[in-house]
């Protein structure tokens, strides 16, 4: 048995867990090889660099080895941790501001428990989940939530890249963010 | 049916996105500190970004980017933790004021029974201000430009029939004319500002104000 399978029926957030207790090199690099990939693409989308996606994806995987210990599997996915470090990381080294978080931790509903599922099928889950809520959304929805998401465009820069009216723009982002909640409502 | 004082989904959804410039995400998250719902709201829409992250095809890394990392660990110092002081304000503001408390702050006079102070100017002449206004005093009657927001900190004002307490979210547009918030009587009101453009004040006195003031 090699290094790595011993940890094949471990769920992400497990994996987390091993790696705030024990520091756990292997656990890390199961992690760093589902995620960091797609965390680079997430920032390509912003138009940096090749190396700067990079950097920044490397930098937010620090970022997990170091504070492991504060996550916890109860109230948040180790995506969403992700997705607002990288986030933030882009807001404040490319686009040179600060960005204020809120505090969510405090008030949040559990989440699923890490045991119920392993990683293979807590990945397909995820991502098949995903794909349904989106094709809830119609065309214009799926459009300003994409421009939202992917290239951070305010209200009235998605006005202006798609056309729609700003009133218009703000009643799609409502209605698709409503869609997907209810998709998601059991995630 | 339009709810008074609480921000729309949409600005959710741009706040958990990126989309946001400093300013506002500051007053977002600052009046999500304050409802527990919009926090949830926050979560939610920061659970969407992460399933679309992770939904991305995955690029192809460097063959060392492992392996750099881990050397990077190795010479890491140990971690420092700072607590935040309680200063009785929202806590993504009082990160924001470096955790001075408002007395710490230094207020300009902008005219009778009003003063604020600048927190940050954006590259399209956005401005982030307190502001702070004895009870009983009205703002001079305007109209916008463009997108103004107030969050209460402290104290109360109304605007016509409308009342805004401590967390409320008072979100004025373009559509927006004759606006005249008027303080509560009593306790002086707080309030964390952002102003896309110069508002525009009615009468030869208030325009002069504002020559001063940078309203």
């Amino acid at each position: 048995m090699d290094e790595i399978s011993k940890f094949t029926n471990f769920s992400h957030e497990q994996l987390v867990s091993i790696i705030a207790k024990h520091k756990d090199r292997v656990a890390f690099k199961i992690l760093f090889k589902y995620f960091a990939p797609r965390l680079k693409s997430y920032l390509l989308n912003f138009k940096i660099s090749n190396q700067k996606a990079e950097d920044l994806a490397q930098e937010t995987m620090l970022v997990l080895w170091q504070k492991a210990d504060k996550f916890d599997s109860a109230k948040a996915k180790i995506s969403t941790w992700l997705f607002r470090v990288a986030r933030n990381k882009y807001i404040d080294q490319v686009r040179k501001q600060k960005y204020t978080e809120v505090n969510v931790d405090d008030h949040v509903d559990l989440m699923v428990a890490a045991e119920k599922t392993d990683q293979n099928l807590e990945e397909k889950q995820n991502s098949g989940r995903m794909q349904m809520a989106l094709q809830s959304l119609n065309k214009d929805q799926l459009k300003v939530i994409k421009l939202s998401f992917f290239k951070e465009l305010s209200h009235s820069q998605i006005a202006d890249a798609t056309g729609l009216p700003l009133g218009t723009v703000k009643s799609k982002i409502r209605t698709a963010f409503q869609a997907l909640r209810k998709e998601l409502g059991e995630y | 049916m339009k709810i008074t004082g609480i921000v729309p989904d949409e600005w959710i959804v741009s706040y958990a996105s990126g989309a946001l410039s400093e300013a506002h995400a500051l007053v977002i998250a600052s009046h999500c500190h304050f409802h527990p719902d919009l926090q949830k709201k926050v979560k939610t829409a920061e659970d969407i970004g992460g399933l679309l992250m992770e939904d991305s095809e995955p690029s192809s890394l460097s063959n060392d980017l492992f392996d750099d990392l881990m050397k990077k660990i190795d010479t890491l110092p140990a971690n420092d933790f700072q607590p935040l002081n309680d200063n009785g304000l929202p806590t993504p503001l009082a990160g924001y004021l470096g955790n001075k408390s408002l007395d710490q702050l230094k207020w300009r006079l902008m005219g009778p029974g009003l003063s604020q102070v600048r927190l940050w100017t954006g590259p399209n002449d956005e401005r982030l201000w307190l502001l702070k206004a004895k009870g009983g005093t009205k703002v001079p009657l305007h109209d916008h430009n463009g997108l103004e927001m107030t969050l209460v900190l402290h104290g109360s004002y109304h605007v016509g029939q409308d009342c805004y307490s401590p967390g409320m979210l008072e979100i004025a547009d373009d559509d927006t004319v004759d606006h005249m918030p008027v303080i509560d009587q009593g306790d002086e009101c707080i309030c964390l500002v952002l102003t896309e453009a110069p508002i525009k004040i009615h009468g030869v006195i208030g325009r002069l104000l504002q020559h001063f003031t940078g309203l």
